[in-house]
């Protein structure tokens, strides 16, 4: 493979050089290559590469079953995988005309805002270490894996959970299920206060974040950047309220925004998103009444010819899935349109003129995973 | 904003070749020449501002090569599907990355999964595949990577 080299370099001046950060890079988060044009610790330029983990997701959707296509959508994004099964599943469902019962919406709520939780408290504890700041990590993976362990009894997977069907859900909850997941309500919302007082409050990180790569909103919109890295830019955009999917509109929550847009504002977003996924997780237990948890779904999945186009907010924000079907049991087309790939591509603008320690921190706040920028 | 009312404004300024209802959203069909003019009157005028995704799809029975440029409105929330037919063996179209600036990255993409060539692009290098793999989503590629699996 031959690298492209992004800058001519006889462009350089006599201050400036070039830096390659990547691929293998502790904040990279994965397999990112970025090369910085520097003027001191000044940044001129920037150029990410991408495509090191490309595996052609969608070639293999292509020649597999509907069915056997879920536990490809779980690998794109490893932290929050149940909202990538989601959009999957939508778009099969939405193309066939499948009604899901209500016990499985609300059990599929659950599991979903369980999993924004945990990829909100990775990401924190990953955020922490890139800044500089060990301790977090200690105290987010206390809580993460009690959320994970609440995950496994319902599931049976930690990470990758494989747990929709077309038409509903694989099992219904575990016994003792609503007594975890109410010691976990009760205790969470004071930690994640223990959370911010201890980082995203400590004045050496403001200091760090507070008016450092800020985006606007204008910007942020024409770069198609979605989920709280666009919330931060005070523009109050949430799938689950501006276009409600499953049983979302039952739900009492409230759209968190940032005021400036700047680093601090997008990792405030998050921490305030954590609290509004207790809240709807809170008025899931109470609403949930028994019921069945599959929908009549014929044993051969074939869509009728037609294409569709169905989005869910994941943990980084607006997944969707483009579906194009000709009548056969595997789909013509599938496109992912993952979030990390329109987040990432705003980092050139938003890191020129700043410092190349903060190039990091403004990464950082962007929350990306590789695998699905890739695919 | 609804489904007539966005197709009569389109068509009251432009060029619209066939439109069709897809799921209760707006497929409108234009032609290769005309996608600027398009996509502008969409976001100005129209305050489509969301550009969600670009990309292609193969249509080897027609010999064509499909693009499918899918915008959203955060003021409207109406969404609408803009379609173009390229031709499969020289398939070119004006780039609309200075319009919206997400369109860089998924235009490269789209480039090297299909083949299709962006005119004016401003950085028309590969996106995620290595040198030597050239358009994988056609569907007649074939890669001796590709092995079927033995029937058991």
């Amino acid at each position: 493979m031959t690298i492209k080299a992004p800058f001519e370099l006889e462009k350089l001046s006599n201050d400036e050089y070039i830096l390659n950060m990547g691929p293998q890079h502790p904040s990279t988060h994965g397999v990112l290559r970025i090369v910085l044009k520097l003027d001191g610790e000044v940044v001129k330029d920037l150029y990410a590469d991408v495509g090191y983990i490309h595996s052609s997701v969608e070639k293999m959707c292509e020649n597999k079953k509907y069915e056997m296509i879920m536990p490809y959508t779980d690998r794109l994004d490893y932290l929050s995988a149940v909202n990538y099964n989601w959009g999957y599943v939508l778009a099969v469902e939405k193309l066939m005309g499948i009604v899901v019962p209500e016990r499985a919406e609300y059990i599929r709520v659950m599991l979903a805002e369980l999993n924004r939780i945990m990829s909100h408290l990775l990401w924190y504890s990953a955020y922490g270490m890139d800044v500089g700041a060990l301790t977090p990590i200690m105290y987010a993976f206390r809580e993460r894996e009690e959320v994970i362990d609440i995950i496994e009894g319902m599931t049976g997977g930690r990470l990758t959970h494989n747990a929709f069907r077309f038409g509903g859900f694989k099992n219904d909850l575990p016994k003792d299920f609503m007594e975890r997941l109410q010691k976990f309500i009760g205790h969470f919302n004071d930690k994640i206060d223990e959370y911010e007082a201890l980082l995203i409050n400590n004045i050496i990180l403001t200091a760090r974040t507070k008016g450092v790569g800020i985006l606007s909103k204008e910007k942020a919109i024409n770069y198609g950047v979605t989920g709280p890295s666009l919330r931060g830019s005070n523009c109050a955009v949430d799938l689950r309220k501006t276009a409600p999917y499953s049983i979302y509109e039952k739900f009492d929550f409230k759209v968190c925004v940032g005021k400036n847009g700047d680093t601090w504002d997008r990792l405030k977003v998050r921490m305030d998103e954590m609290r509004e996924s207790t809240k709807i997780l809170k008025q899931a237990m109470e609403g949930i009444q028994a019921g069945e948890i599959m929908a009549k779904v014929p044993k051969i999945i074939k869509p009728a010819i037609g294409e569709v186009y169905t989005k869910v907010e994941s943990a980084r924000g607006e997944f969707g899935v483009y579906l194009v079907s000709d009548g056969s049991d595997k789909p013509y087309r599938i496109k992912f349109r993952s979030p990390s790939f329109s987040n990432l591509s705003v980092l050139r603008e938003i890191s020129i003129g700043s410092k190349i320690a903060d190039v990091v921190a403004i990464m950082g706040s962007l929350d990306l995973v590789i695998p699905e920028i890739d695919r | 904003m609804n489904f007539t009312e966005v197709l009569e404004k389109l068509k009251a300024k432009n060029e619209v070749l066939e439109s069709k209802d897809e799921m209760g959203v707006l497929n409108v069909w234009v032609s290769a020449k005309t996608i600027k003019n398009v996509i502008t009157f969409l976001k100005n005028d129209m305050q489509f501002d969301q550009l969600s995704f670009v990309t292609a799809v193969d249509l080897m029975i027609n010999n064509h090569i499909e693009m499918v440029y899918r915008l959203f409105s955060y003021e409207t929330k109406t969404e609408i599907v803009i379609k173009v037919k390229l031709d499969r063996v020289r398939p070119e179209i004006e780039t609309i990355s200075d319009i919206f600036s997400t369109a860089n990255w998924h235009e490269r993409e789209t480039s090297e999964m299909f083949g299709v060539k962006f005119i004016n692009h401003p950085d028309p290098n590969r996106l995620l595949l290595p040198d030597g793999v050239d358009m994988p989503l056609r569907k007649d590629f074939k890669s001796d990577d590709m092995i079927p699996l033995p029937k058991v």
